[in-house]
């Protein structure tokens, strides 16, 4: 089992001041010591709480979008040489304990990302809308996707040296899960999912994409796939 | 056939927008489906200069427009849809500079140590 001290875990985070402390501290109890923030350019005190509850904080000066606070965290593996990364939300709706499902899954050797997929798991307590927007996410990822994904939009990943090295996200927003999947697939780079569960609250349902910022993403996405 | 000056005019400035974005593809400012775009786009424009009645008729028919005043129209519409490509393309290189930056600050903060 790959030890967790191997083990860096990335939280892009926007305007997380109201969790991340929290997200830092139960990652901290499950025995997680190499845990980064990159503060997207949040106007709240985000910078300021991630790194009093003691994670290495890495701070773009201003907001730039979910996709390429998640592009910095990869070039920072990359240029540290680190073995895996895993990328999770900074809200916290992700468990830590669902971490050694990903771990465990990697560990198998014959993949290089893993998903933490919502799909795959019981799905009852995603609000309806929520469930809807994913499915419709899905659908169209995987219209242009080899393999079919359960959950395109899950930001809970692990990712080998390979994928590291690899993977060169170009969407600043929401439509880097699903650019992340596509780039795999030209780089034939392996991906597996595993089921994880997930905690909504008003907060975290308050955060991500809204219908129409949806919208957007996924012009944005077939715009990228069509003319790139 | 009568030739009026905007069926010379118009396509002259349509090439030179043709050999703008020829150029730019060659700088690597945009991708060649980028510049396929554009090159169908002008010569879409051009074809409607050339062959004026032809479209004005078509889509007169469809909207119901009855006006020669579609050449003025058309170059208009032309002019604006060139804005709108070209602001899109400043916009998308401006945006994808501005994440690059602060991605380097961000990096080269810590990095250096």
């Amino acid at each position: 089992m790959i030890p967790k001290s191997d083990i860096p875990i990335f939280i892009p985070a926007f305007n997380e001041e109201l969790t991340i402390a929290k997200v830092i501290s139960e990652l901290r109890e499950c025995g997680y010591s190499q845990l980064f923030v990159v503060d997207d350019g949040s106007s709240d005190n985000t910078a300021k709480k991630a790194n009093e509850a003691g994670a290495y904080l890495i701070q773009h000066i201003i907001n730039r979008g979910a996709g390429a606070a998640t592009q910095t965290a990869i070039e920072w593996a990359r240029k540290k040489s680190f073995s895996y990364m895993i990328l999770m939300d900074g809200d916290g709706q992700h468990l830590p304990r669902d971490l050694e499902k990903l771990v465990q899954r990697m560990d198998a050797g014959d993949c290089d990302i893993v998903i933490g997929s919502r799909f795959l798991g019981d799905v009852s307590a995603m609000p309806k809308s929520r469930r809807w927007f994913n499915r419709m996410a899905n659908v169209l990822t995987n219209f242009f996707c080899k393999n079919q994904y359960t959950d395109t939009q899950s930001g809970f990943r692990m990712l080998n040296r390979n994928a590291i090295e690899n993977l060169q996200l170009t969407l600043d927003e929401y439509g880097f899960c699903s650019e992340m999947l596509f780039l795999a697939e030209q780089k034939g780079l392996k991906v597996a999912e595993v089921a994880i569960s997930t905690i909504y609250t008003q907060y975290s349902l308050s955060k991500g994409q809204g219908f129409y910022s949806g919208v957007g993403t996924a012009l944005n996405f077939i715009w990228k796939v069509i003319f790139k | 056939m009568e030739i009026r000056i905007f069926q010379i005019v118009v396509p002259i400035i349509a090439l030179l927008f043709i050999s703008g974005i020829f150029f730019r593809y060659r700088k690597s400012d945009i991708t060649i489906y980028e510049m396929i775009l554009g090159f169908v786009f002008w010569l879409a424009v051009i074809l409607v200069a050339i062959f004026p009645d032809f479209f004005s008729e078509g889509i007169a028919k469809i909207f119901g427009i009855e006006s020669n005043v579609n050449a003025i129209i058309f170059f208009c519409l032309g002019l604006l849809f060139f804005i709108q490509f070209k602001m899109y393309f400043t916009i998308r290189k401006q945006q994808k500079d501005l994440t690059e930056l602060t991605r380097k600050l961000a990096l080269r903060d810590h990095l250096e140590e």
